[in-house]
């Protein structure tokens, strides 16, 4: 009885839009609640769906219902419908993109709280931006999602760009949010051109965009492969600029120029979360065939790595927890890979030994979806922590930070926890689905391919990295001496900042047990049906597995191993209070000057390239068409027109001034010729 | 003679604008309103017609010069083609009347010649006679002529001598395409009738060589009105001097009759010319949209940016037309019916900025939006819309458009010409955002006095947000538009 309004769910945060947009300036908080309000609206009504779905007849079928909204004619018409698409991926998505939003909404009163009319804005734009997500999560069809995929694009570029004018810290800053938005949107873009190209190749075999067309193995198995290979690749394309994954990263680390709510929203419940549900929608097309599944597991692989290395001696806290989301992203999309090429290995093999490929392939599925919920807690906790820092300190700089343990005592300990679960600590949530992941990469390097065995090496080098970057900017931030802001610091932030962090980090620390409630069932893969959801429960099992897997306690020592060089490096009172120089981390970067360094802080030199491919591309070929279209087509004119003229300026025909005078009464005539030729036309007619 | 209520869609603008050139001296200031009240009740008529009428018993057929061999009637037909350019260009001449409430300088010319104007206009799309189309198509130069060479910008002479020449000849070519096509008719029937729908029906059957001519000579003056390149420097003049009225009407609806005529004239009558010419349609196409949205990167003034813009969509039309696939066309209606929106909205801002700041170059400007909010946003729209974001109405002129493209090339094995359908996707984004961030956002310019800024006036206001509207309405339910097009896609696709 809720399913029929799954529709609503999107559809009140667009309430909230047009509300605030309209009168949120007259409400309180200019907007505030009634952002709130849509949220949390749209996670009830997520949560009523979802036990509906989930204890209801129809599961694991997906429950499907949709209007017809145009039609491209051709020889088979191509119908584009509109409508909504209920099954475990969505349940989960909605579930935790809604809750987490409602909780950043909130948290927002007390962070956005001193922006006075602005406000209104803001709270308009973050609920489009909800609007957009959810959107996506409950489309029935690709095209459906593509356009709330575009909406989101546009919000993102609106929320990172909201201090393009008048930033509070001065015009340099207004600068960089501007440019900021700009480049989200155009490297973003990129990315979305290529998914509507592969669009376009996924309408033209299906003739269709529907999922329940789509993902039906009949008519899987009766399209080209070859131009399904091309499609999938191209939609990945779409992801990776979407979700920040190697080549299409560098937008990303800019985009912390908006406001930090925005950035939590970004980075855990919207925005790049939606490539990673875009791979995990499109599964039954992307496991088609094993090299697409290579090339996702080694972008996912690549993008974790290089973000992880980036992250090693940045000193802004929000860019630290921006690679660290590129980093993690990566592990999702790693997971969701190695996966995949198994179950695709699995398709193509056939018999016995395919089907357990296959069966230990959706592991990967299950294992990417499960880091994407735990990330998302995990960093919106991180971005919520590190607002709450930078509410009190005003600054992003950790060197001017430190020693802010004692001031605030629920932010940092908030913040720990969070660490402590995306560096994989034991039994804090990322530490299971991280170590899903590592497993699976491993599986699909025996079984499969000796790259994914190099991707595993990678990925734990990374967990290693996280590790110890996460907790350099723990120590950095709340440990050591205080720095110049820290001793200004107005202390802990207000409740509507700190209840919600404190909500969080309960899920933060614990979401990784949900496995044991079922989750692993919901988000389960068939791969001869191609349904999610409905498997068999063995969350039990699989904890235990990774206790008995000696490569888990690698990963775990590394864990600790990187907390340990991190508190030596940054934990303790630095000499040099003034400038807190780290001694001993001076001594490995030989005072910055290493090469390696400072490839690090030139981010590998990736947005030096982006700049010179779009200067040289762009603005100089446009100067180049811009020339020819001044000088060679309208200089041949001009000179043939002043040769026709007779050497003289075409102007001074007309420049008499006489023309001004005698206008009117042509004009006149004109009319009246008008006229005369209707009354002609009708005395002709004969009336 | 039967009368019929098309015929009103004529005389009320003409005798508005006669009534408006009445208000001279003291009654100055009734002019717009006089203005305004006729193009309403245009416009309310244009939707009665669209809603409520079924447009087969709205032909009208008045016999206007009839000898044994030679017919030419005043003949007015309206189909699912011609319906929504009515629309527009009543809604257009009715939006910029609004929004030029403050004309200042002489405004009973000013809205005199808007009123002639959307007469000119409505023959076009009306006419269903070649020789009352192309008398009609001839009129709509005047007023714009005058609408630049007095209302325009300092070099809006030589801009309005430009464009009277470059259209001028094009349409004297398109003259004596449309006498062939006449004189063909005689030698196979034995009658010179001049009616599209005696014409369209004999010319199919014509020689394929005598198609192939003609369709080269029309095709030449429709698509200097589109403009194509090479054949488009007279636009971004003309836009640069007109005053805004103008560029919207001139935008709007005007650069539309070109690619009206290329699917109402060369597709209709001249199937097989289209079928041999159709990888040159493409390349113009293709040519247009990439060449317009290089420029567009390249342009300082913010009218010319938006001029070129122009250019690159119309390529985008001309691509869906060179399709020839009913999809193709299809789309490609839709796309002028969308541009028309949208570019309405793109050169009331781009105007604006001239006459609100007191320029348009986009160095000079820069964290506007602080200032001027209400116009930020229209901006805003504005731009989204015309790069194509989803939702709004320029979406779905791109989006089948160049799926429509992308079937007729993998039938054609000429895939890797998708490239440039994304690379233009891609450049127009790129001036978009790169535009907006220069004139809207960073740090608030010191180059103007900052002080006589001002935002948007109420009418200028009430034109900008119709507009908006109608945009999101047709973004989402684009299947309203959709309906009229593909009565008459279907029937078209007859002929092929």
């Amino acid at each position: 009885m809720f399913i029929e309004y799954t529709w609503l769910v999107p559809l009140l945060p667009m309430l909230c839009f047009i509300i605030i947009g309209f009168l949120g300036r007259k409400t309180p908080e200019k907007g505030g609640y009634i952002a709130i309000a849509g949220a949390a609206g749209s996670f009830l009504m997520a949560v009523l769906i979802s036990y509906e779905y989930l204890t209801g007849d129809a599961y694991p079928d997906p429950v499907s219902s949709s209007i017809q909204w145009f039609i491209i004619p051709g020889n088979e018409d191509y119908v584009l419908n509109l409508g909504y698409y209920v099954d475990g991926l969505t349940c989960v998505m909605m579930l935790f993109s809604s809750a987490i939003s409602t909780l950043i909404f909130i948290y927002s009163i007390g962070y956005m709280g001193d922006q006075g009319p602005r406000k209104t804005r803001y709270y308009a734009e973050v609920s489009l931006f909800l609007t957009g997500m959810l959107g996506l999560i409950v489309s029935s069809n690709f095209l459906e999602m593509f356009i709330f995929w575009e909406v989101m694009g546009l919000c993102s570029y609106l929320l990172i760009g909201f201090w393009s004018f008048r930033h509070p810290e001065g015009d340099d800053a207004s600068v960089n949010a501007a440019s900021a938005a700009k480049k989200a949107f155009l490297v973003t873009r990129m990315g979305d051109v290529c998914l509507m190209a592969g669009l376009f190749i996924l309408l033209g075999e299906f003739h269709s965009l529907d999922y329940t067309t789509l993902f039906d193995p009949d008519n899987i198995a009766a399209v080209n492969s070859d131009n399904l290979t091309l499609a999938m690749l191209l939609v990945f394309g779409g992801v990776i600029g979407k979700s920040a994954q190697f080549p299409l990263h560098d937008w990303l680390p800019d985009a912390m120029a908006g406001p930090t709510t925005v950035s939590s929203l970004i980075h855990a419940a919207t925005m790049v979360k939606a490539g990673v549900y875009l791979v995990a929608r499109g599964w039954p097309l992307f496991i088609q065939n094993p090299d697409v599944m290579l090339f996702v597991g080694i972008i996912g692989g690549i993008t974790a790595f290089l973000a992880a290395t980036m992250a090693l001696n940045n000193m802004n806290i929000k860019k630290v927890l921006a690679y660290s989301t590129i980093s993690q992203l990566g592990y999702m999309i790693l997971g969701l890979g190695a996966g995949g090429y198994l179950v695709a290995l699995g398709i193509q093999m056939g018999g016995e030994e395919g089907a357990v490929l296959m069966a230990a392939g959706t592991a990967g599925f299950f294992a990417g979806c499960f880091h994407m919920v735990n990330h998302a807690f995990f960093k919106a906790l991180l971005f919520m922590c590190s607002g709450s820092v930078i509410h009190a300190c005003h600054t992003e700089d950790m060197r001017l930070m430190g020693g802010l343990h004692k001031h605030m005592k629920i932010t940092s300990t908030a913040m720990l926890l969070g660490s402590l679960s995306i560096a994989g600590f034991p039994l804090f949530s990322g530490f299971w689905s991280k170590d899903l992941v590592l497993e699976i990469a491993m599986d699909a390097g025996n079984d499969g391919t000796v790259w994914f065995t190099v991707l595993w090496v990678l990925a734990v080098v990374t967990a290693f990295m996280t590790a110890f970057y996460m907790f350099r900017m723990w120590f950095m931030t709340f440990m050591g001496s205080e720095g110049h802001n820290a001793q200004h610091c107005h202390g802990e932030s207000p409740k509507s900042m700190t209840v919600p962090l404190m909500i969080l980090a309960v899920f933060a620390v614990g979401s990784g047990f949900l496995a044991l409630f079922g989750l692993d069932g919901i988000l389960s893969f068939d791969p001869i049906t191609y349904l999610v959801g409905g498997g068999h429960t063995e969350g039990f099992e699989y904890f235990s597995e990774l206790f008995t897997n000696p490569y888990t306690w690698l990963t775990i020592v590394l864990a600790l191993g990187g907390i340990g060089i991190a508190y030596v490096m940054y934990g303790k009172k630095s000499e040099d209070v003034e400038s807190k120089t780290f001694a001993l981390a001076g001594k490995f970067n030989k005072n910055g000057n290493a090469w390696l360094y400072k490839a690090l802080t030139k981010r590998w030199w990736f947005p030096d390239l982006y700049n010179q491919i779009s200067w040289k591309l762009g603005y100089g070929v446009a100067k180049g068409v811009n020339y020819v279209d001044r000088q060679v087509i309208d200089g041949t004119v001009n000179a043939l027109s002043s040769s026709v003229v007779g050497g003289g300026d075409v102007l001074s025909k007309v420049q008499t001034g006489h023309v001004q005078s005698y206008s009117s009464v042509v004009l006149l005539g004109i009319s009246v010729l008008s006229v005369l030729l209707l009354i002609i036309a009708m005395v002709m007619g004969g009336i | 003679m039967e009368f019929s209520i098309l015929a009103l869609l004529l005389i009320i603008p003409l005798i508005g604008a006669i009534a408006t050139l009445c208000c001279g001296g003291e009654r100055q200031k009734a002019a717009k309103y006089v203005a305004g009240a006729f193009s309403g009740v245009t416009l309310a008529l244009a939707l009665y017609i669209m809603f409520l009428c079924d447009f087969g018993d709205l032909d009208m057929t008045i016999s206007w010069i009839e000898t044994e061999v030679l017919t030419i009637n005043f003949a007015l037909h309206v189909d699912g083609l011609s319906i929504l350019m009515v629309f527009l260009t009543a809604l257009l001449s009715l939006l910029v009347i609004v929004f030029s409430a403050a004309e200042k300088d002489r405004p009973q010319y000013f809205h005199a010649l808007v009123l002639a104007m959307e007469v000119g206009l409505m023959g076009v799309y009306l006419a269903s006679d070649y020789f009352l189309f192309y008398v009609m198509w001839e009129l709509t130069l005047i007023p714009m002529y005058f609408m630049i060479s007095w209302y325009g910008g300092p070099r809006r002479h030589y801009a309005a001598i430009k464009f009277f020449i470059y259209t001028h000849v094009a349409s004297l070519v398109m003259l004596i395409g449309i006498f062939a096509m006449g004189f063909e008719a005689l030698s196979m029937t034995g009658t010179m009738d001049f009616s599209f729908a005696f014409i369209n029906t004999v010319m199919p059957f014509a020689d394929e060589s005598f198609q192939i001519l003609v369709f080269a000579l029309l095709f030449f003056g429709f698509m200097v009105k589109m403009p194509s390149v090479p054949f488009h420097t007279w636009l971004p003049d003309a836009h640069v001097e007109a005053p805004t009225g103008g560029s919207v009407l001139l935008a709007g609806v005007m650069l539309k009759m070109g690619s009206y005529g290329i699917i109402r004239v060369c597709l209709e009558a001249l199937p097989e010319g289209a079928e041999y010419w159709q990888w040159v349609i493409i390349a113009i196409g293709l040519l247009s949209m990439v060449y317009g949205a290089y420029a567009c990167i390249a342009q300082s003034d913010l009218k010319k940016m938006v001029a070129f813009s122009s250019i690159s969509h119309m390529g985008m039309v001309m691509l869906g037309i060179g399709c020839l696939s009913e999809a193709g066309v299809m789309f490609a209606i839709f796309q002028m019916f969308a541009h028309g929106l949208i570019t309405g909205v793109l050169f009331m801002v781009a105007g604006m900025a001239g006459h609100n700041f007191g320029t348009r170059e986009i160095p000079l400007l820069g964290g506007m939006a602080g200032k001027v909010p209400i116009y930020a946003t229209f901006m805003m729209i504005g731009w989204m819309a015309s790069l194509g974001l989803p939702g709004l109405v320029g979406f779905w002129g791109e989006f089948p458009l160049v799926f429509a493209f992308y079937d007729f090339i993998q039938s054609e094995g000429m895939l890797w010409l998708i490239v440039f359908c994304l690379l233009n996707l891609m450049l127009t984004a790129g001036y978009y955002l790169w535009s907006m961030q220069r004139v809207l956002f960073g740090v608030e310019t010191t180059k103007i006095d900052m002080a006589h800024v001002h935002d948007v006036s109420k009418t200028e206001g009430i034109a900008m947000a119709v507009l908006v509207g109608l945009i999101a309405l047709f973004g989402v339910w684009p299947a309203l538009a959709l309906d009229y097009i593909g009565d008459y896609t279907s029937l078209l696709m007859g002929v092929f």
